[in-house]
């Protein structure tokens, strides 16, 4: 890299798939765009096959025959759709990294792919997904690809059978990537191997260390806010009260709440440093860490005012926060974008664990939450994330799916809609 | 040592020396800690905390230390077991402390949490060894890979088998002509074998008596057969192996390594700069039949290709480390740019408060002016130096990192204008002051004396009522310094103190207990050199603005 030019703030990244069917290639780039967008860094998935199944929607495994002129011509279209609608994305979307999910198999597809790219100053990136794990692959083509759109109404079994078949056509012509000039990370086994080839920019590093860190084994993530507050009873925001005799209460419970949802999984807790989460999790019998990265979002000048005092003292500030809730900054404090940036730690560090516990505040678990339900950001900050409950979330191979534990403890909403001052409801 | 309010101006305290023993010291900037530094404090507060210092035991004796790389071992083989570990004089912080013992106690930078056993991530102990020809960057590599690591909390030493093999030579006398040869008379296989014990016998030590974690292995192992005896050494010892290769096939780079090696190697001091190029790739070729490539599919690996442009991990069964190396790696650099620190100008507000981002004074301005004029200045007088050296490589085009916070932005405007590339990151703003914002340093002793006990006591890790600490910011700042390392360019920071001094401490492997001391002044912009063993500092001073209080 001759020079760093500054080009690199206007970067336009494309992640090209590469691997045989039943890989993991589209779990993969699903969680880049999730990741990346939670990051506020524009990503979007193009899946060849989506674009192919508007012509062809139930093909048998011949169709994937390369000696099938037919089948190739359509299965040639189907990629030309995707990239243009790719390209049309990053020149009139403010596009950042683009993901192209196929299995882009052989060294002329990729070249081609590479040039339309080099043309269009689009950096390309490929992520080969390589693996000879019978168990594994088998598990993958029972879980995905029997609910694929491709097989719908077929019968399981035969469905299966035809997509080995379908795999067998494309190992026939299957080219790992070799060529050492490309950019390029080869995962193999999930990772027990991993190539990395000429990363050309911090972005790429991240994305690259991302993937590094993911793992395939199940595992549950339980979040909860803090029990109710001193603060929250007179619907004060921030500060670093006590909890309220029902917070403490909810202290009391959520042993029995964490046992009944967790068994006898091991779990860590995670906390952060204000009193209040502490103080919550104070009985649970679990290995405890602190982080101050899960301090609440910092309210700056309105630390320790209530709504009402805040639309009295500062309208504008009032109006301006309804208006762009994840934009806007609290004079001297946070901003919603501000706690995801200080979040990500603690969400990469998620990614490598098992099972975690995580007791915060209002914020940041709709940060943490958004993560994990690709919650967009005019959404967010705007969720309700109602006290004494806890969430546990069970992330599988294309969603994640949620759980609510409400503890019958009563506790006041701190929950505020657009344009009212916080109404404390007892 | 109160960092939280910002920019008081100075009280006028006489500056109180740390030690009576420093007396036969070279006065050092670093020195002046008191009298900048103290000004919220009352002078017999300070004096009391400094005195600690002064009458400890331990930092005694050592005030004439100079730790250079050669005389590092035969500093450790000369002391008792009890004084092997220093506290860091204040005052040396202008060398890269990156080849310092750690003491037993050590708690590092951006530590996330200490755990019992002093190793983190559960990963155990690990020894990495490091694999590949001479010349090929491991020892770069090593004292990298220290840094980074110690900087995340994970207690990492080198130990470079070339230190070893130095001291085991009496001074004047040199190293037998064969000794880098494979088939070597057996007094000198028996000299070899000796500088490999005492190596492996401070591994050991650094693993069962400091608590260490990671040691760093750097020598050319470069047998199959070699290796395996290590891993199996190791792990009956509990220790688990991480191989690092460092593989070079473009000659352009192993000459350059060699240049650069010869300028900072122990070895060559005093040589014919040609003849010291033929003999150390002499040394590589005598070497080259018999070296085997990584290839034990059963091992832990990480083979690095051509300084970073291709790296292959293999069986990370080491869990969380070899990733972070990776990721490490991958944004490292050989040949990084300069980093400048400077800080904001003046504000309006005589203690600006971190809640009211107030604007640049009128003194604030014209000190932006004279700190884009200095600067630019200076690069200019640097790259006609190095040209009438015979060194054409073209200047490194410079950038601005600021915060957010308006002073930083506003003191960068300058060069903005003039066309440099500037960018604000969040990340740098300041250290929250918390409940202390906008107090001085009475107010705060009033308001918090507990805290301020507290404080005095560990001033790097502890925070005042709702503020952060210096970890906090170190854990916060990890962002940016790996984009520094991967970055080519030369950077200037502009900063708030407590961020600047943070990322000094960084890249000049500081302790955590000389961080929150560290010194900026406004009429000087410092900057660091990398180099391959050791970070250079070197201070540009600014005319025609007055030293400032560093608060």
């Amino acid at each position: 890299m001759a020079s760093y030019s500054f080009q690199a703030e206007n970067i336009q990244i494309c992640v090209i798939m590469v691997g045989l069917p039943a890989r993991g290639k589209s779990l993969i780039a699903q969680k880049i765009v999730r990741y990346l967008t939670w990051l506020s860094i524009r990503a979007k998935c193009f899946n060849v096959g989506n674009y192919r199944r508007l012509e062809t929607a139930h093909p048998t495994a011949e169709f994937f025959d390369v000696n099938n002129s037919e089948g190739e011509r359509l299965r040639k279209l189907a990629a030309e759709a995707a990239i243009r609608d790719m390209f049309r994305w990053f020149d009139h979307e403010q596009g950042v990294v683009g993901i192209l999910d196929a299995t882009n198999t052989t060294k002329s597809r990729r070249n081609w792919i590479l040039d339309l790219c080099r043309k269009r100053n689009v950096e390309p990136m490929f992520v080969e997904s390589w693996c000879d794990d019978e168990d594994l692959i088998m598990q993958n083509i029972m879980d995905v690809k029997t609910t694929s759109p491709d097989y719908v109404g077929q019968d399981p079994e035969k469905a299966a059978l035809d997509f080995r078949n379908r795999i067998r056509n494309y190992e026939k012509v299957y080219e790992t990537i070799s060529e050492r000039d490309l950019t390029y990370v080869k995962l193999i086994n999930v990772g027990s191997q991993v190539i990395i080839n000429r990363i050309q920019s911090y972005l790429e590093s991240r994305i690259v260390y991302y993937l590094m860190n993911l793992h395939i084994k199940p595992r549950c993530i339980w979040l909860s806010r803090h029990g109710e507050s001193a603060f929250n009873l007179v619907g004060k925001i921030g500060g670093d009260s006590d909890l309220s005799e029902r917070g403490r209460e909810y202290a009391r419970q959520l042993p029995r709440l964490v046992k009944m949802s967790v068994g006898d999984r091991p779990l860590t807790v995670w906390t952060s440093t204000l009193k209040r989460t502490q103080q919550t999790a104070k009985y649970l019998p679990y290995r405890q860490l602190t982080w101050k990265a899960l301090d609440e979002l910092d309210a700056g000048q309105c630390d320790g005012l209530t709504y009402e005092e805040i639309e009295n003292r500062y309208p504008d500030d009032f109006a301006a926060r309804d208006e762009n809730k994840y934009e806007y900054r609290y004079p001297g404090g946070e901003s919603y974008r501000d706690v995801v940036v200080r979040l990500e730690p603690i969400i990469m560090e998620l990614e490598r664990q098992e099972n975690i516990m995580i007791v915060t505040h209002q914020a940041v678990l709709r940060c943490i939450y958004a993560y994990f339900m690709n919650v967009p950001q005019d959404q967010s900050p705007w969720m309700e994330v109602p006290l004494h409950t806890l969430i546990q979330l069970e992330p599988k191979a294309y969603g994640t799916e949620v759980i609510r534990i409400k503890a019958d403890i009563p506790a006041v909403s701190t929950y505020r809609e657009k344009g009212q001052s916080a109404k404390i409801k007892k | 040592m109160l960092s939280l309010s910002s920019d008081s101006s100075r009280s006028p305290s006489p500056s109180v020396s740390i030690s009576s023993e420093d007396r036969d010291r070279p006065p050092s900037p670093m020195a002046n800690i008191p009298s900048s530094g103290m000004s919220s404090f009352s002078p017999s507060g300070l004096s009391t905390f400094h005195a600690d210092l002064a009458t400890s035991p331990i930092t005694g004796g050592f005030a004439q230390m100079h730790l250079s790389p050669s005389s590092f071992t035969a500093q450790l083989r000369t002391q008792s077991a009890g004084s092997k570990y220093l506290r860091r004089q204040s005052s040396s912080v202008d060398e890269d402390a990156i080849h310092d013992a750690l003491s037993p106690t050590h708690v590092s930078p951006a530590q996330l949490y200490s755990t019992e056993s002093g190793r983190l991530f559960h990963a155990g102990k690990i020894c990495i060894v490091l694999v590949g020809l001479p010349a090929r960057g491991k020892t770069h590599l090593a004292v990298s890979l220290t840094r980074y690591l110690r900087w995340l909390g994970v207690k990492t030493h080198a130990f470079h088998l070339g230190d070893y093999r130095r001291v085991h030579l009496t001074p004047g006398k040199d190293v037998p002509d064969d000794y880098f040869l494979v088939n070597a008379s057996p007094s000198t296989v028996i000299l070899r074998q000796r500088v490999m014990a005492a190596c492996k016998a401070d591994v050991y030590r650094f693993f069962e008596e400091d608590r260490g974690q990671v040691a760093i292995y750097d020598a050319v192992n470069p047998t199959s057969a070699g290796r395996r005896v290590l891993v199996k050494e190791f792990s009956q010892r509990g220790i688990q192996t991480l191989f690092i290769e460092s593989i070079c096939d473009k000659p352009e780079i192993i000459e350059a390594n060699v240049r650069s090696v010869k300028i900072s190697s122990p070895d060559y001091i005093g040589w014919d700069e040609k003849e010291a190029i033929m003999h150390y790739l002499k040394r590589i070729s005598d070497k080259i039949p018999h070296y085997e490539t990584l290839d034990e599919p059963e091992f832990s690996y990480i083979k690095l290709y051509n300084a970073g442009e291709r790296i292959l991990l293999n069986n990370s069964r080491v869990g969380y480390l070899p990733n972070r190396i990776v990721f490490y790696l991958m944004n490292l650099h050989i040949k990084a740019g300069c980093v400048y620190f400077a800080r904001a100008g003046k504000a309006t507000e005589l203690r600006p408060r971190y809640k009211s981002d107030p604007h640049l004074s009128d003194e604030g301005r014209a000190y932006a002016r004279v700190l884009t004029d200095t600067l630019l200045a200076h690069r200019r007088s640097e790259h006609t130096a190095r040209s009438a050296h015979g060194d054409n490589s073209p200047e490194r085009e410079l950038i601005i990192w600021t915060s957010t916070r308006r002073r930083t932005i506003e003191t960068a405007a300058e060069f903005a204008k003039r066309g440099f590339y500037c960018r604000q990151r969040p990340q740098l703003s300041q250290m929250h002051p918390g409940s202390c914002d906008g107090l001085s340093g009475e107010e705060i002793e009033e308001q918090f004396p507990g805290e301020v006990e507290m404080h005095k006591k560990d001033p790097y890790r502890h925070r005042f009522p709702r503020a952060e600490s210096y970890h906090d910011l170190a854990v916060r700042l990890e962002p940016v310094i790996l984009e520094m390392e991967r970055i080519p360019n030369d950077i200037l920071i502009v900063a708030h103190v407590s961020v600047l001094r943070v990322l000094y401490g960084y890249l000049m492997a500081c302790s955590p207990f000389d961080i929150p001391a560290l010194d900026f002044e406004r009429n000087e912009i410092v900057e660091i050199i990398p180099s391959a063993y050791n970070n250079k500092v070197k201070r540009i001073k600014i005319y025609g603005v007055e030293e400032s209080a560093t608060l």
